[in-house]
């Protein structure tokens, strides 16, 4: 029986589900790539972006602009970003293995 | 939403979504940029030699051949040995699906820029030929390459294009001569130089990071 309490809430929702993804996949992402990759609007991804910040699954680096030399935002999973969503992936997993047609 | 509400279509609609974008986000740089340059000045200096000592079209054939060997040993040891250095195996997805798009428009023009020095003695289209199809080889990998090279792409295909018409159109540039001359002059503008700059490009983007600023838990 697959216990649902282990769904991580927080991943669950969709927009943040893709934020992590993405950053999953490689790290680090600027906002603008972020933005561009998921069709967000600045308010909507900045408020997804502080949710999973403040849960400790992403971190912020300040970093330099190649061409332009100007401050820029890159975002990064951290370490406990990453187990939590393999664990949501292999929660996800179990939930379609189970429902599958034997 | 309660968790214990999920249902089956919801996690299969979850697990969708991650996987595409997975796919999306992954990148693979097919064409390692210290092989590029090594290839690049080796490719020039061969050129530079092709059109001031004008060789056989044999001779020439075979210079290239042995600069597309060298260039090709080295960027399959330096991927492998950025492989090693990451800890990750060499052959990987974004390995095949490199090899998937790039094989069929690199043995394409082989095929015919070979037969065409060969049976026809036509350097200067099958330099053409290599410039294009190299070109497409590239932008193959499109959706999966980084910037550098898809601007490495659109600067193999532009310049092919506008070659052929050029050459086409007044046999450009006349002043050239022969016909060896020429393609070598076409083999060094691309191969050589777009190499160089690419890889030139590549070390100067490296992201210089300032501040690393967590969050912890």
């Amino acid at each position: 029986m697959i216990d649902f309490s282990q769904l991580d809430r927080v991943i669950h929702e969709k927009s943040r589900l893709s934020i992590m993804t993405l950053l999953a996949s490689r790290s680090p992402w600027s906002f603008q790539e972020l933005k561009s990759e998921l069709s967000m609007s600045d308010g909507n991804l900045i408020t997804h972006l502080r949710t999973l910040t403040k849960e400790g699954y992403v971190r912020e680096l300040k970093t330099v602009a190649n061409d332009s030399g100007r401050p820029m935002t890159q975002y990064e999973i951290t370490g406990a970003g990453s187990s939590a969503f393999r664990a949501y992936v292999k929660v996800l997993e179990a939930i379609v293995q189970q429902s599958r047609p034997k | 939403m309660a968790a214990s509400d999920l249902p089956h279509d919801t996690a299969l609609e979850h697990l969708r979504i991650i996987r595409t974008l997975m796919e999306r986000a992954s990148i693979y740089r097919a064409v390692s940029a210290t092989a590029a340059l090594c290839g690049g000045v080796i490719g020039l200096a061969v050129a530079a030699w092709g059109i001031m000592r004008p060789p056989s079209p044999q001779v020439f054939l075979a210079a290239w051949i042995g600069v597309l060997c060298v260039s090709g040993v080295a960027n399959l040891f330096l991927l492998m040995r950025e492989s090693q250095e990451k800890g990750q195996p060499f052959i990987t997805d974004g390995l095949r699906m490199a090899l998937r798009a790039v094989v069929p428009p690199l043995l394409t023009g082989g095929v015919l820029g070979v037969s065409l020095i060969a049976f026809r003695q036509q350097m200067e289209l099958a330099a053409l030929v290599w410039i294009l199809c190299y070109g497409l080889a590239l932008q193959g990998t499109v959706s999966f390459a980084p910037r550098s090279i898809i601007h490495l792409a659109r600067a193999f295909l532009i310049a092919g294009q506008v070659l052929t018409v050029l050459w086409l159109w007044k046999g450009w540039p006349g002043m050239v001569s022969p016909p060896v001359a020429l393609a070598s002059l076409y083999m060094g503008l691309t191969f050589g130089l777009f190499h160089i700059i690419y890889g030139v490009a590549v070390f100067l983007s490296q992201p210089r990071e300032l501040v690393a600023s967590s969050s912890p838990r």
